[in-house]
């Protein structure tokens, strides 16, 4: 295989540069030529001197080749570098700033464009710092993706087509700003629409009025301010479209004349009033009149005939505002009310009159108010006779109550049914007391006998007199313990009792026996509680002298 | 072959008539750009009525990562092939440092890397 005989070029004997982008206005060399922005700088360090490619000439390219180290340094080593716009602002600064900064000050035209940024004028080139924005980059780079799908782009995001349009070279005015040349050329881009035109329409619905409450910003005394037609004129200018301010409302009873015709159709309830304040108006009207009339419709067009005339059908025009009709319902409303009313009697600076003062005092105002006082005291006593009547009739019967639950007697209230007069807390004994009284029951029987000594008998020697007797009588056990008693001298010399004598004494000896296993039997269920405590005690307490059983 | 013959004015340097053997070294990752400058150099070229040869097409670097997918250890080891695609392209001119300067003046496109290799003459 033969290599080429001659290379093209041999790198070691060759100049290598490389493209970068300039750093900044500082540079002479920068414009906004098409190729302005750019500059080649060299990256090698080959002895081989060929005429620089930089446009500086020899002085700009005499002082990069001092700074050639840096961006050999930065970008020899990338074979595959992207962009090296990034990454030439260093290696271009370095070379830039050297030419620009020989004078220890500042030239005039840095000077004044760094004092128009704003910033201090102290020798310091804060243009190093800027950045300017350009129409190549910039150290971004777009990398076109094959699997956007830009009509998958979510609703609220508006998408342009702008894939067919034709951005024109900057090739012939250098001079334009090229960096609104795609934006010039977009004009007619046809938007695609993002969201439907209705979705649209409601998102950039300003008008939130629909929405608003009705009773919102209200001023504390609303009530009284539309209640004088007088005082209004001076709240007129201040109308806004918002139908919530208590001017709409002072203007709309200006206009009650023309808003006369109106008021068949305005009704109570909120949900009318809000559909009716849609533009079509005129056809909502329409819609509202066929409403069956209440009782209160009735009474309100009475009123309204009675004060205003027979104008109910006259005039249909606009109000020439955004007026909200519950507002000028509630106020004409409240103007019938308080009409009805001398306005002085509403107000509470004296002092509180009873209905007794009012019917007593004789000059109150209006006899209407005579009339209502005089009608609450009437009441009044009516009501207090029928309290009192109704007291006398029945008695007051006061009725245990039992309920079903206190019928049920639980363990947490009953512990006895007796009393603790016949149940004294004496009587209800543990267990331990009824052997406390066989003791005692068997300490007495002992102590009762006349012998002051504790005779120990039976094989056992136990204290037979002290020991609890069982079923048998003591009576029995006296006699058996005597009958043993009785014969024990009698024994004769041995070999010299007769058989039947024998028998007997044989006998006696069985029975005493019998009785005294009986004994210990007894014994030892009675004392077994005890027996037990002692072991427990005999085992937790380790080796002890007790012997346990 | 045609060695164009630029009249020569006084005053004017040699240096920059002087037929230089000139290799264009374009990188990228991203092809489309890469072909589009390409194709602008060549162009710019070929009205200048220079020698040129190119554009050679070097073989494409692909610098492959491959990672587990799982952030943890746990799960069937899948594994993620991360590639990343580095173009390069070669034009070999035979012209002046002027000319190679105004041919390269054109617009770069951005992630396009340009290096020109200037033979020691």
């Amino acid at each position: 295989m033969g290599r080429k005989a001659k290379k093209f070029i041999d790198k070691k004997k060759a100049a290598t540069f490389q493209l970068m982008s300039r750093d900044s206005a500082d540079d002479p060399g920068f414009g906004d030529a098409p190729g302005g922005d750019r500059i080649f700088v060299r990256v090698d360090n080959n002895p081989c001197s060929v005429d620089t490619l930089e446009d500086d000439g020899g002085g700009g390219g005499g002082d990069d080749d001092v700074f050639a180290d840096a961006p050999g340094d930065f970008d020899d080593g990338e074979d595959g570098a992207v962009g090296s716009v990034a990454g030439a602002r260093g290696a271009g600064g370095g070379g830039a700033a050297s030419a620009s900064a020989s004078a220890s000050g500042l030239p005039e035209h840095v000077r004044r464009e760094i004092l128009e940024l704003g910033f201090p004028d102290d020798g310091y080139n804060y243009l190093g710092h800027m950045r300017e924005i350009r129409n190549a980059g910039g150290g971004s780079a777009f990398y076109q993706n094959p699997k956007a799908r830009l009509d998958l782009v979510p609703k609220d995001v508006k998408a342009y087509d702008a894939s067919r349009i034709q951005v024109p070279k900057v090739e012939g005015n250098p001079h334009n700003e090229s960096i609104y040349s795609v934006a010039a050329n977009s004009v007619n881009v046809r938007v695609k629409k993002a969201v439907d035109p209705e979705v649209n329409a409601l998102l950039d619905d300003s008008d939130l009025s629909r929405f608003g409450s009705d009773v919102e910003d209200l001023e504390e005394d609303f009530v009284v301010q539309a209640n004088h037609p007088e005082g209004e004129d001076g709240i007129v200018e201040g109308i806004s479209q918002y139908p919530g301010m208590p001017a709409v409302m002072g203007s709309v009873i200006n206009e009650l004349d023309t808003a006369a015709g109106r008021e068949r159709q305005i009704d109570n309830g909120f949900p009318h009033e809000i559909r009716s304040r849609f533009v079509e108006r005129n056809e909502e009207f329409d819609d509202e009149k066929p409403r069956e009339r209440r009782p209160l419709d009735e009474q309100f067009d009475l009123l309204e005939c009675q004060e205003y005339g027979s104008e109910d059908d006259d005039k249909d025009d606009s109000y020439g505002g955004y007026m909200a009709e519950e507002d000028e319902s509630l106020a004409l409303k409240l103007k019938q009310a308080f009409d009805d009313k001398v306005v002085d009697d509403l107000e509470i600076d004296d002092k509180y009159r009873v209905p007794a003062d009012l019917l007593k005092d004789n000059d109150v105002k209006s006899k209407q108010l005579q009339d209502s006082a005089a009608d609450l005291i009437r009441r009044c006593v009516e009501y207090a006779d029928r309290y009192e009547n109704e007291n006398d009739d029945k008695e007051v019967v006061i009725v245990e109550e039992s309920s079903d639950e206190s019928e049920v007697w639980d363990c947490e209230s009953i512990v006895s049914t007796y009393s603790n007069l016949d149940n004294h807390p004496g009587k209800i004994e543990a267990p331990m007391g009824a052997r406390k009284k066989k003791l005692a029951s068997t300490i007495s029987v002992a102590l009762g006998a006349a012998n002051p000594l504790i005779s120990l008998k039976g094989k056992e020697k136990l204290p037979v007199d002290y020991l609890p007797r069982g079923m048998k009588s003591s009576a029995e056990k006296v006699k058996g313990g005597s009958v043993s008693r009785n014969e024990q001298p009698r024994r004769k010399q041995h070999g010299q009792e007769s058989k039947e004598e024998k028998k007997e004494r044989k006998a006696a000896v069985k029975e005493e026996r019998r009785e005294a296993r009986r004994m210990k039997k007894e014994t030892k269920e009675l004392y077994r509680c005890e027996a037990q405590q002692a072991q427990k005690v005999a085992a937790t307490t380790g080796p002890s002298s007790i012997p346990l059983m | 072959m045609d060695y164009p013959i630029k009249p020569t004015k006084p005053g004017l340097e040699e240096s920059s008539e002087e037929i230089l053997r000139i290799r264009i070294t374009l990188t990228s990752k991203n092809v489309k750009n890469l072909e589009k400058v390409c194709a602008e150099l060549i162009r710019g070229a070929k009205e200048k009525h220079l020698r040129i040869k190119g554009p050679v097409r070097i073989p494409t670097k692909v610098l492959r990562i491959n990672t587990r997918k799982s952030p943890c250890g746990e799960g069937t080891n899948t594994w993620d092939q991360f590639e990343l695609r580095i173009h390069k392209r070669v034009i070999d001119l035979f012209s002046s440092q002027q000319v190679v300067k105004q041919i390269t003046s054109i617009t770069i496109e951005p992630g396009v890397e340009v290096e020109v290799t200037i033979a020691d003459t």
